[in-house]
């Protein structure tokens, strides 16, 4: 895709996100707009960065290190960065996403219907193996540290 | 090449963000856990009866799915500017929390090898058993397959089903967990900290009822592993969990396939 059509899009994602941050959370988009273009910078800068950096990132490491440089306590504005971008609420980001996901899925309903059964366990397996993965190794850390 | 315009795409995601957030929260009590009905989840709905109502075709389909990958970047900014200001909390943890990180990472063996070698899945299982597809998941698999792969639909699937079920699941299974006592309350207070902020509630709810007089405790590891999982999940994903995750589907699938001969060999 070309820089243009994806700033297009960034563009206009984020004026739905806006919206859905004023009809879901009754954030006023005036006072939300700040935060929103925060967000547009970093999403922009680290998406070039992608493009132009000799190591090859996914754009979404590179716009993650932005972000979390930039609301460090200590970094030059950034006790602004986490004021503004708390106007934008992290469910109305979510809701754009899904809308064209939903929009794009209608493509697999039928490889969705088939597996769903094996995801519902599959899903539940992960729960499993996540928890008690680290349980296992808090517990034998804990030990080993004779903090139990 | 003719291409249409994606005009109508995006009108139709315009009105589906709004209705799907005009309907707002809702939060239902069901025994261990609450189901947690999100706006996304509905727009997401609303989006698979567009086709029935024959609102989009094929090519409306794949012009939207490119724009997934984008829109994800926002939460993933908006992600990165809440880990900032934690930060340093981060060097005061102690080093079972910070190891118990890396447990996170025991769905990969847990799951993938069932979805694999019992269900005969795909290329699904990848995206379904890396993690516990929260939004984070969603993100890194749009970025590096697509949403529209047969990684997305694993991932797309494993997040709704999270999002249903995953908060009462997870209570039933610490509540059982407890009852071997296998583990000291500490341990299963540090492994709450998953990703998501329901689940981890649903998860420590049990070990706090089990063990009031250490609630103070519990609630703080439970937090501080929540807080560990937020900073390092994306990279730890993106640097070990999908790697990990495709060496492993492709040696599975290389012993799938033996199996499958030798069973034919055997007939």
């Amino acid at each position: 895709m070309k820089f243009s059509s994806a700033i297009r899009i960034f563009l206009i994602s984020g004026v739905l996100a806006l919206l859905g941050n004023f009809v879901g959370f009754k954030i006023d988009p005036i006072k939300a707009l700040p935060g929103m273009l925060i967000l547009l910078a970093l999403v922009i800068a680290g998406y070039a960065l992608s493009k132009v950096s000799p190591v090859k990132l996914p754009s979404i490491a590179y716009i993650s290190a932005l972000a979390i440089i930039a609301s460090i306590p200590g970094v030059p504005g950034a006790d602004l960065v986490t004021k503004y971008v708390g106007e934008v609420q992290f469910l109305a980001l979510c809701t754009p996403i899904l809308a064209y996901a939903g929009i794009s899925i209608g493509k697999d309903l039928g490889s969705f219907k088939e597996q769903s059964f094996k995801i519902i366990i599959v899903t539940f397996l992960t729960f499993i193996g996540t928890y008690v993965g680290s349980a296992i190794i808090a517990q034998v850390v804990m030990k080993f540290t004779g903090v139990i | 090449m003719n291409k249409k315009s994606d005009w109508k795409v995006h009108i139709l995601a315009l009105i589906m963000v709004i209705v799907a957030e005009f309907i707002g929260i809702k939060k239902f009590q069901v025994g261990p856990g609450t189901v947690l009905l999100l706006p996304m989840l509905y727009a997401l709905v609303i989006g698979m009866f567009l086709p029935l109502l024959r609102l989009v075709d094929r090519e409306d389909m794949d012009i939207a799915s490119p724009y997934i990958g984008l829109s994800v970047m926002y939460l993933t900014a908006k992600m990165g500017t809440t880990i900032g200001p934690n930060l340093p909390k981060i060097f005061s943890a102690g080093p079972a929390l910070i190891l118990q990180e890396l447990g996170n990472l025991g769905t990969i063996f847990l799951a993938l090898p069932v979805a694999v070698l019992v269900f005969r899945m795909g290329r699904e299982a990848i995206g379904v058993s890396f993690s516990i597809s929260r939004e984070g998941s969603l993100a890194i698999i749009s970025d590096l397959y697509g949403l529209d792969s047969a990684e997305g639909r694993g991932v797309m699937g494993g997040y709704i089903v999270g999002t249903l079920l995953g908060a009462i699941f997870n209570g039933l299974m610490v509540g059982f967990l407890i009852s071997l006592g296998i583990f000291h309350p500490y341990a299963l207070a540090m492994a709450a900290g998953t990703g998501s902020a329901s689940m981890m509630a649903a998860a420590l709810g049990p070990v706090v009822a089990a063990y009031p007089a250490m609630e103070a405790e519990l609630s703080a590891f439970a937090a501080t592993s929540q807080l560990l999982t937020g900073v390092d999940g994306l990279y730890m994903s993106l640097f070990v969990g999908i790697p990990v995750t495709e060496w492993l589907y492709r040696k599975l699938k290389g012993k799938a396939a033996d199996n499958n001969t030798r069973k034919e060999a055997a007939n």
